[in-house]
C-alpha cells in the first residue's frame, strides 16, 4: 500500500530536494509513512495544511500545480483552497502597545540528531512567512542549525523556541531561543570559545561565535551544572 | 537506523559524489573512508562533491567537508565542491567558517574543466 510519503514524494521528486522532501515528512509525524487510504478526513486535512506551507516556500516553481497534485491523490481537491486562504494572513495579528511584542511562539523539543533538521526547516518556513528576505532566512536556518547541533552533541536533550516579535515600527523579527539543562559552559571554555581557539571533538569549535555573528542580538546565560541558554534575535526588515 | 551509504561514481580518473541527504557523524566519516579507498584503487586525480541539493552548511558540515579535502588531498588528488548556493555561501562569509581545505567550482562542469587542466 503507498503511504504518504510515497504518493508525495513521487510528486515532490524533480522539485524539491531529497534532503528537504525528508524534513517535510519529519514535520507530518506518523502520518508520514501511513497508508493514504487509511487516513482520516481530519487526516488529509492537516496533511495537506503542512504540505501546502511547505512547497509554497520550498517549491522554485509550479508550486500551485505541486499542491494541486498533491491535493488530488489526498482527495482534499475541494478543501484545501479554504486551508490555504487564512494561513498565508495569519502573521498579521497587531501588537498591543508599544515595544516588541510576541505574536506568536513555537517550542520545538531537540532530542536526537533528526529534530535538528526539523527545527531547522521550522525556522526557514516562519523567517519566509514572516517576511524576512531569502538570504535572511537562510541565516535564520543556519543558526537554528548551530544552536540545535550543540543541543545534541553537547547537553542531549533541550528546546529551541521561535517567537514572532514586532518592534515599534510594525516589522516582525524572529527571536530564537535555544535552551537546555546540559553541562553548562565554564568561564575558561567560554574565553577560549570567544578567542576561537577552542577546539571541539565533533565540530568546528566555532558554532556559538558563528550564530553571534549571523544575528542581530545575541545572549548567553550559562553555568557549569545550570545549563545554557542562547536567545537571539533577527530584526524584521523593513 | 537504516545502514545509509552515499554513492560515489566514477567518471574517467574523477570520483562525484553527489550529497543528497542529511550528513551526520557516521555517515560523514564512512564517505571519508570510502572516498579515500576509492582514490587509492582508482588512482583518481580528483574528487568532486556536490552540495547543490544541500540547503543549509553550519559550521559542522564545513567541518565535515574540510575534513574530507584533507583526506583527499592526502592520498595526492585534488577536492572540489560544486553547486554551493548564493545565500549559502553569504551565510558562510558572515560567520567567517573557511572552507579553506577544498576548492571550489560554480558547476560539475566547471570543476571537471578545472581538473583537466591541472593534468595536462
Amino acid at each position: 500500500m503507498r503511504t504518504v510519503e510515497n504518493e508525495i514524494g513521487a510528486i515532490l521528486s524533480g522539485t524539491i530536494s531529497a534532503i528537504t522532501q525528508r524534513s517535510i515528512f519529519n514535520r507530518l509525524g506518523p502520518l508520514a509513512t501511513r497508508p493514504v487510504s487509511q487516513l482520516s478526513s481530519a487526516d488529509r486535512l492537516a496533511v495537506m495544511a503542512e504540505l501546502e506551507n511547505s512547497v509554497r516556500l520550498f517549491a522554485r516553481r509550479n508550486s500551485a500545480d505541486l499542491i494541486a497534485s498533491c491535493a488530488r491523490v489526498l482527495g482534499t481537491d475541494g478543501a484545501a483552497g479554504a486551508a490555504g486562504g487564512p494561513a498565508a494572513g495569519a502573521a498579521g495579528a497587531g501588537a498591543p502597545g508599544g515595544g516588541p511584542a510576541t505574536t506568536s511562539a513555537k517550542k520545538l523539543p531537540i532530542e536526537q540528531e533528526k529534530d535538528i533538521a526539523t527545527a531547522r526547516l521550522e525556522a526557514w518556513s516562519e523567517a519566509v512567512r514572516i517576511g524576512l528576505s531569502k538570504f535572511t532566512s537562510v541565516k535564520v536556518a543556519t543558526a537554528v542549525s548551530e544552536l540545535a547541533r550543540n543541543i545534541v552533541f553537547y547537553a542531549g536533550r533541550g528546546s529551541v523556541e521561535l517567537r514572532t516579535v514586532r518592534d515599534e515600527k510594525g516589522a516582525s523579527g524572529l527571536q530564537i531561543i535555544a535552551s537546555d539543562q546540559g553541562p553548562g559552559i565554564g568561564g575558561p571554555k567560554l574565553e577560549e570559545i570567544w578567542a576561537g581557539t577552542y577546539k571541539s571533538q565533533r565540530g568546528m569549535g566555532k558554532g556559538l561565535v558563528a550564530v553571534k555573528k549571523l544575528v542581530d542580538e545575541f545572549q548567553l546565560e550559562t553555568a557549569p551544572g545550570k545549563g545554557t541558554t542562547v536567545t537571539c534575535l533577527f530584526r524584521g526588515e523593513r | 537506523m537504516k545502514d545509509q551509504q552515499i554513492p560515489i561514481i566514477q567518471i574517467r580518473n574523477c570520483l562525484l559524489v553527489s550529497i543528497q541527504t542529511e550528513l551526520h557523524d557516521r555517515l560523514a566519516l564512512d564517505l571519508q573512508e570510502s572516498l579515500m579507498d576509492r582514490v587509492r584503487v582508482t588512482d583518481a586525480k580528483g574528487v568532486i562533491l556536490d552540495v547543490s541539493a544541500v540547503e543549509v552548511i553550519d559550521s559542522y558540515i564545513t567541518r565535515i567537508l574540510n575534513d574530507i579535502g584533507k583526506s583527499v588531498r592526502f592520498m595526492g588528488a585534488v577536492c572540489y565542491i560544486v553547486g554551493i548556493r548564493p545565500a549559502v555561501a553569504m551565510t558562510l562569509i558572515e560567520m567567517g567558517v573557511e572552507l579553506d581545505s577544498v576548492n571550489t567550482a560554480l558547476t560539475l562542469d566547471l570543476a571537471l574543466e578545472k581538473l583537466e587542466l591541472l593534468q595536462s
